[in-house]
């Protein structure tokens, strides 16, 4: 016997397949319609999803302690200034962050002196975050500058000042002006005590910020603590997260001897601040969870909508083995159907999900209006802006427009293996 | 109208043939029985037949008679319970479903008592189909299914959905995709079964010119007397065995 052309086939097989789907036009347009909706509402939510994270990302690092940090291992539990950065590591921190490779992603740079401590007034103690910070970097950075309620943020030539949040004040019974004594461990492992003055009040709504954080300026703070040009950590900010990966690598492997030595450490956000990490790591798996049973029902719909198109038509399959078609070319034309139908429509999915995205990109999607205590909504020292911004990742297209194929090949696959194992004799016996 | 001469040599082209003295068709004590809940039906029972090529014969018996099922048999479209087939020269049963195809597709030609052409493709396209799958070339194909189409007195109709076709028209083109891609061997099971007379004689007539001209061995199953007149060899089942095997002149 000759061998059949595998190429001749193709053709065969594909015009039977096309011409099928053109035989019953609203059957092929009611699954095609649910296909592009699901891909576009996939990659839709997909794209909104990375852009709700994004922006809790962006404010949980700006008000923690960045993309990035490089500190010593020790100063993530302790908060103690005798576990700062050594200045000895200080300038192979500085030289990598100048590296072409790094310094490309990195947007901006911050260095802080972080410690836990107690700041007192006439009305009592409360603990407090003490940061010591570069005003001018920290203002580009943190948006605690922009909630100043009272007063105002640091300025360079400030000395004694201090920027508190507005529980703290109050619970210390303070107002602008007013004198406060912070206390802490200094480099020699003594309590050291510094009188600052409140400049500015900043009212964030988070309350772990607003009952505990001062800022102060960070050569005040080198001084009162002894540590002089040190700092507890070096901070970074990157274009987007998702480059914080690659920065990281960089970043332990320009700093690999300090690192092996125990004197540094290099950590992306999602290990310096876990809770945020878990946050972003609960809600993807939330909406991957409502995906699957989307897709289970988006592909139940085409497995109905195929084989019952399959079983209507077991005579024409039986007459196609009669007159040669081999068993695996029978089932491959419904599987070509389910596929062309599946691609076409997984394309103008992600199309539509293209154009939602586009719409939304500037003004990003206001959920204040449909759930108004979102704008009071906050976990973790992280603020929820209820504006969601889009953000577009080409990825999330390839796999948008991936899922949806995938679900039709699978879904395409029990009637393709129905149409291939009929029993031929019976099938034309079948609706005569 | 069939014309009674060829027109063309590409429709004189010889057909596939058996191997060198092999018989078109041979079953050597073939049975099939079907189970229907409790109860066993035997559908054909201990058939032994040799058809040699270029046979024109007719399966002749009342419905249930086992006719169609031997075509089946026959066809490779199902298997014996008991026995063994050969059709031309290859044995049937140690046959994978994929070589059953192939060999259907190279060896047999069907003509069904409900025409079943394929409603997504046009006439010419139905036509054309066993030799597209063939590979034989676009030309090729569309000369021999236009010199087919001409003697079978459906030029024109070539474009046409069978669902635009009246049931002669349906069972021409029927024919036509049988006997275009030179099979050894045509099975018609009732091929004038929903046929008005004159369609019938006709569709008898060109058949029986294919056979005669073109060598195509044809195997009817038939009720209609009128067919069975018109067969060379008689072959009359009866609770599926064979009650009578008669051969003309």
């Amino acid at each position: 016997m000759t061998q059949q052309r595998p190429s001749m086939h193709i053709g065969v097989i594909t015009t039977l397949a096309l011409r099928n789907l053109r035989r019953n036009v609203r059957r092929t347009i009611l699954t095609a319609t649910a296909l592009i909706i699901g891909g576009a509402m996939l990659m839709f939510a997909l794209i909104l999803g990375d852009g709700t994270h994004e922006q809790w990302i962006d404010s949980g690092v700006r008000t923690g302690s960045g993309h990035v940090t490089i500190e010593r291992p020790e100063f993530r539990l302790s908060r103690r200034i005798e576990d700062r950065l050594p200045a000895k590591a200080r300038p192979a921190v500085m030289a990598a962050l100048e590296s072409p490779e790094i310094a490309e992603r990195i947007t901006s740079v911050f260095s802080r002196i972080t410690v836990s401590g107690l700041a007192s007034s006439a009305a009592g103690a409360r603990p407090a975050q003490i940061l010591g910070v570069d005003p001018v970097a920290e203002a580009a950075l943190s948006p605690l500058d922009e909630q100043c309620v009272e007063g105002r943020y640091l300025a360079t030539d400030d000395r004694l000042a201090a920027y508190v949040g507005a529980g703290l004040v109050d619970s210390l019974d303070l107002r602008l002006g007013s004198r406060l004594v912070l206390t802490a461990q200094d480099a020699k492992k003594d309590v050291a005590g510094q009188l600052v003055r409140v400049v500015g009040i900043f009212q964030s709504g988070i309350p772990e910020l607003d009952n505990s954080v001062i800022h102060i300026p960070i050569e005040t703070a080198g001084e009162w603590l002894g540590a002089g040009d040190d700092v507890t950590s070096v901070g970074l900010m990157v274009e987007v997260s998702t480059a914080v990966p690659a920065v990281v690598r960089e970043l332990r492997q320009a700093l690999a001897e300090p690192i092996a030595s125990g004197e540094a450490v290099v950590m992306g956000w999602r290990e310096a601040m876990p809770a945020l990490r878990d946050a972003v790591l609960v809600d993807e798996w939330g909406a991957y969870l409502i995906f699957g049973v989307l897709f289970v029902i988006i592909g139940f719909s085409i497995v109905n909508t195929v084989l019952m198109s399959v079983l209507h038509r077991n005579r024409e399959f039986g007459v196609l083995q009669a007159l040669g078609l081999t068993p695996r070319q029978t089932g491959a034309v419904v599987l070509v159907e389910g596929l062309v139908l599946t691609c076409t429509s997984g394309v103008a999915g992600v199309g539509l999900g293209v154009l939602l995205t586009w719409f939304f990109m500037g003004d990003g999607l206001d959920l204040s209006q449909i759930a108004g205590e979102l704008s009071e909504m906050q976990f973790s020292g992280v603020a929820i802006d209820p504006v969601i911004y889009p953000q577009f990742r080409m990825s999330r297209l390839v796999q948008s427009a991936g899922w949806i194929v995938l679900i039709g090949a699978v879904a395409s696959f029990y009637p393709a293996i129905r149409a291939a194992t009929i029993d031929v004799a019976e099938s034309m016996k079948f609706e005569r | 109208m069939i014309e009674s001469t060829l027109a063309s040599p590409e429709a004189t082209a010889p057909v596939a043939t058996s191997a060198a003295g092999e018989p078109a068709v041979r079953t050597e004590g073939v049975w099939k029985i079907f189970q229907q809940e409790a109860e066993e039906v035997q559908a054909v029972r201990d058939v032994s037949l040799t058809i040699a090529p270029g046979e024109f014969t007719a399966l002749a018996g009342p419905s249930g008679s086992g006719k169609t099922t031997l075509l089946n048999l026959i066809g490779g479209l199902t298997r014996p319970t008991r026995g063994r087939i050969w059709v031309a020269g290859e044995e049937l049963s140690e046959m994978s479903n994929e070589a059953l195809a192939q060999l259907r597709l190279e060896q047999v030609g069907f003509i069904f008592q409900a025409y079943n052409l394929l409603p997504v493709l046009s006439a010419m396209e139905n036509a054309e189909f066993p030799m597209l799958l063939q590979g034989v070339p676009a030309e090729d194909r569309a000369a021999r299914v236009k010199e087919l189409f001409e003697r079978t007195g459906i030029t024109g109709l070539e474009d046409r959905r069978p669902g635009k076709l009246s049931g002669g028209q349906q069972q021409r083109v029927a024919v036509v995709r049988a006997v275009a891609s030179k099979p050894a061997l045509v099975l018609a099971d009732e091929p004038t079964a929903n046929l008005d007379s004159h369609s019938s004689e006709a569709l008898l007539d060109m058949m029986a010119e294919l056979n005669r001209e073109l060598g195509v061995t044809f195997v009817f199953a038939t009720h209609d007397d009128h067919v069975m007149e018109r067969a060379r060899r008689l072959v009359r089942m009866v609770d599926g065995a064979v009650d009578s095997d008669e051969t003309r002149s």
